[in-house]
């Protein structure tokens, strides 16, 4: 019998893509023989963008690059002005800024598992992992007056002190988390059809996996071990305790045991953070030091100048976003607008290796390899 | 043939607690002049086509699943249980364009997507309506100055009802919907086609 | 010694000079001789490539590549300058496949050119449109407009076409 290879176009409006993602796949039957992505249905040319706002403008673009984990985005653009221009930070900032992005790191790994889920047929997990979401996303809230695009990060500092009230509901929700993940646990870790599904899809070797640029729990579901936290301390984690969480195996199942285990370390880490708060100032000026008026400001605008120029030169600044290595390339020319902003992505980098993970499965199992590769669209694009 | 006029001053309303179907249909509120035959108990009911069309369409909206940007994490939030799209009878957001008769357009709309989000448009069957969320849907928001964005979804298709905010908080995307079912409710039979014109 | 000096001392022929980029060491390389510098580096044990970027300076461009050693937790910086006219450089695919969608994108975007890559066509705007937006010297005040074709390919155009309903 005479066969032929199929063309299947997935996207770019598909509810397994998480957003505006399209592939184009060659099938033989039921078998991927080759899987193309094509991007840029979200490019919104923020890097552009960059070049014409000055600094503490273009800090809102950066929320909206990965808009489920909004926090490390204004961080890591903001660290890379700090360390150009030679920027103090107050401690107390930098422990706001830890519990922001801890909480964040939670968050954007419930939204993920949550649709890795539904993807898979299990609407449950979503509607838990959103109800979890809502209580987090009241603590931001109620940090900066925004849900999702929070614009709170600042050169210098944060933008408004720890509101009243806010670390015993950050406390109540450490506490609920604890028991929350265990409710996970139980009811998908040992899933049959989870297992059956995850297990042995999507693989990729510690080797390739590094030779196509993946970080993240992409990478440590392959089994490296390595997270810029651990060994590029930035902020206060060298002085924090926690585990990197890596599993050998690099298939799906195994990136989502990453995950899981992340969100325990982040609540342990928050834990460690919440104790050890220090008082003092929240926000430093350029020009004098560490917050040189007493009080504690409401604004950062009225301590950090709006116009500012950092020192012509370049910096390459990068953490450990939830998706994995997140950078900033900025080059300035001593004027108040950024010559040159490029963004390094977590989420386009790893899905490069897409193409490669599901040669040889069958279209459900492009959904749970993708699923788990956890990208979101504005930051693949741009 | 003379209309039918009815004197309303003469009918007593006694607001008592709905119990038949029929009278729970009439507390909605959403059927504003209907009449129940009394005698039958029920089983006769008088209204316009109008209405009894506005009614059923403002029901069951059904939403096409098209989120485009940070916008469509919060109609993610707005359909899950805190929010709770379900209260509006439109939690089932539809894959297929075809069978659905509501689109959110949430999200920037890039020049490269404009061409999709428009036939996704026209593959929605009549009657349809559309949402703008957020200030790309609506203007180009945050993203106006760009080379790749365009200015405001409406530049292509139709839109109803507009919700600033960049993200819309799930009040304020909730109360879109209110006003959409306002608009829908006084639409005349037709109206989509322009045959009352 | 810093990675940047060993790579010097490896290939005194490949780098131009050697600096820092803030906090991280960096080699300026020599244009041809990039892929034999990129190869060493590996070498070196540099196995992680964070980031091409390339950056318009009206006169020449720059690309720089950002490294990070696994192993060593070392960072090492390469730039390399092209001249404006014809800006071309070798492609790095061949040692990282990472590589590939970084250059696609730079070329997409700054318009650099990456000889001997499999695939160099854009990636994140669509085939035929007009200039490179990240250039300085592109002009933002032309809209450009992309329809769908009968395959539904992209079509780009400056008028709208039948996308717009009003002007
Ligand atoms: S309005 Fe704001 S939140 Fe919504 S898509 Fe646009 S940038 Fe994102």
């Amino acid at each position: 019998m005479e066969t032929d290879e199929l063309l299947i176009n997935m996207g770019p409006v598909h509810p397994s893509t998480h957003g505006v993602l399209r592939f184009k796949l060659r099938m033989d039957g039921e078998i991927i023989k080759e899987c193309t992505p094509v991007l840029g249905y979200l490019h919104r040319g923020t890097e552009k963008l960059g070049e014409m706002k000055t600094y503490l403008q273009f800090i809102p673009y950066t929320d909206r690059l990965d808009y489920v984990s909004a926090f490390p985005n204004n961080y890591v653009f903001v660290k890379a002005v700090e360390e150009l221009a030679g920027i103090e930070v107050p401690l107390r900032a930098e422990y706001i800024r830890v519990i922001t992005m801890e909480l964040n790191r939670i968050v954007n790994h419930l939204v993920s598992i949550g649709s890795l889920l539904m993807d898979l047929g299990a609407a449950t997990m979503i509607m838990w992992g959103f109800r979890e979401r809502e209580n987090a996303l009241q603590l931001f809230e109620k940090l900066c007056g925004a849900r999702m695009t929070f614009n709170y990060i600042k050169p210098g500092g944060v933008r408004e002190d720890i509101p009243e009230g806010f670390i015993p509901q950050l406390n109540e929700f450490l506490k609920d988390m604890e028991k929350r993940i265990e409710d996970y646990e139980q009811l998908i870790n040992s899933n049959e059809i989870f297992l059956m599904r995850m297990k042995n899809i999507g693989v990729i070797s510690a080797q390739e996996a590094v030779n196509y640029g993946m970080t993240g729990p992409t990478l440590r579901g392959s089994g490296v071990d390595y997270d810029l936290r651990r060994y590029e301390p930035y902020s206060i984690y060298p002085d924090l305790d926690f585990k990197v969480c890596s599993r050998p195996e690099g298939d799906s199942y195994a990136r989502y045991i990453v995950r899981i285990d992340e969100m325990k370390e982040s609540l342990h880490i928050l834990r460690q953070v919440v104790d050890t708060m220090p008082e003092g100032k929240i926000v430093s000026n350029p020009k004098y030091g560490i917050a040189p008026m007493t009080g504690t400001p409401s604004a950062v605008s009225t301590y950090f100048p709006r116009i500012f120029t950092p020192p012509a030169g370049e910096v390459y600044s990068r953490i450990e976003a939830p998706k994995g290595e997140l950078g900033f390339y900025v080059v300035s020319d001593g004027t108040t607008k950024p010559y040159r902003v490029k963004i390094r992505s977590p989420s386009f980098c790893n899905l490069t290796a897409i193409p490669k993970m599901v040669v040889g499965l069958k279209i459900p199992d492009l959904i749970a390899a993708f699923g788990t590769i956890d990208v979101v669209l504005g930051d693949v694009d741009r | 043939m003379d209309p039918v006029t009815i004197d309303t001053t003469k009918i007593k309303t006694v607001k008592k607690k709905p119990v038949t179907a029929l009278e729970k249909l009439e507390d909605t509120g959403l059927i504003s002049t209907v009449l129940a035959a009394r005698e039958r108990e029920g089983l006769i009911l008088f209204s316009t086509v109008d209405q009894i069309f506005n009614w059923a369409r403002l029901s069951s909206l059904w939403p096409v699943t098209s989120g485009l940007a940070c916008c469509a994490i919060e109609m993610m939030a707005v359909a899950m249980a805190h929010h709770d799209i379900a209260r509006f009878g439109m939690e089932i957001f539809r894959a297929s364009p075809r069978q659905a008769d509501l689109m959110f357009v949430a999200g920037t709309v890039t020049k490269r997507m404009a061409p999709r989000v428009k036939q996704l448009y026209e593959m929605m069957p009549e009657p349809k309506w559309v949402i703008a969320v957020g200030s790309c849907a609506s203007t180009g928001g945050p993203y106006h100055e760009s080379y790749a964005v365009l200015k405001g979804v409406d530049l292509i298709i139709p839109v109803d009802v507009y919700i600033p905010g960049c993200p819309p908080r799930p009040e304020a995307w909730l109360y879109g919907v209110i006003q959409l079912r306002e608009k829908i409710k006084n639409e005349g039979y037709g109206a989509k086609w322009g045959l009352n014109k | 010694m810093n990675p940047a000096e060993e790579l010097k001392q490896k290939l005194p022929a490949a780098v131009v000079s050697t600096g820092m980029q803030l906090n991280k060491p960096m080699a300026v390389i020599k244009k041809e001789e990039l892929l034999n510098a990129a190869k060493k580096v590996k070498e070196m044990g540099f196995d992680h490539l964070s980031v091409i970027t390339g950056t318009d300076y009206n006169d020449h461009f720059e690309v720089v590549y950002n490294f990070f050693s696994y192993e060593k937790k070392q960072n090492l910086v390469l730039k390399v300058i092209t001249d404006h006219d014809n800006p071309e450089v070798d492609s790095l695919t061949s040692l990282w496949k990472g590589a590939d969608w970084l250059e696609r994108e730079t070329y997409d975007l700054v318009g650099i050119k990456f000889t001997g890559h499999p695939n160099l066509i854009r990636i994140l705007l669509p085939d035929g449109w007009v200039g490179h937006p990240l250039r300085k010297d592109y002009d933002m005040n032309t809209e450009q407009f992309v329809t769908m074709g009968e395959g539904g390919e992209d079509v780009v155009s400056t008028d709208g076409g039948n996308l717009l309903r009003r002007k």
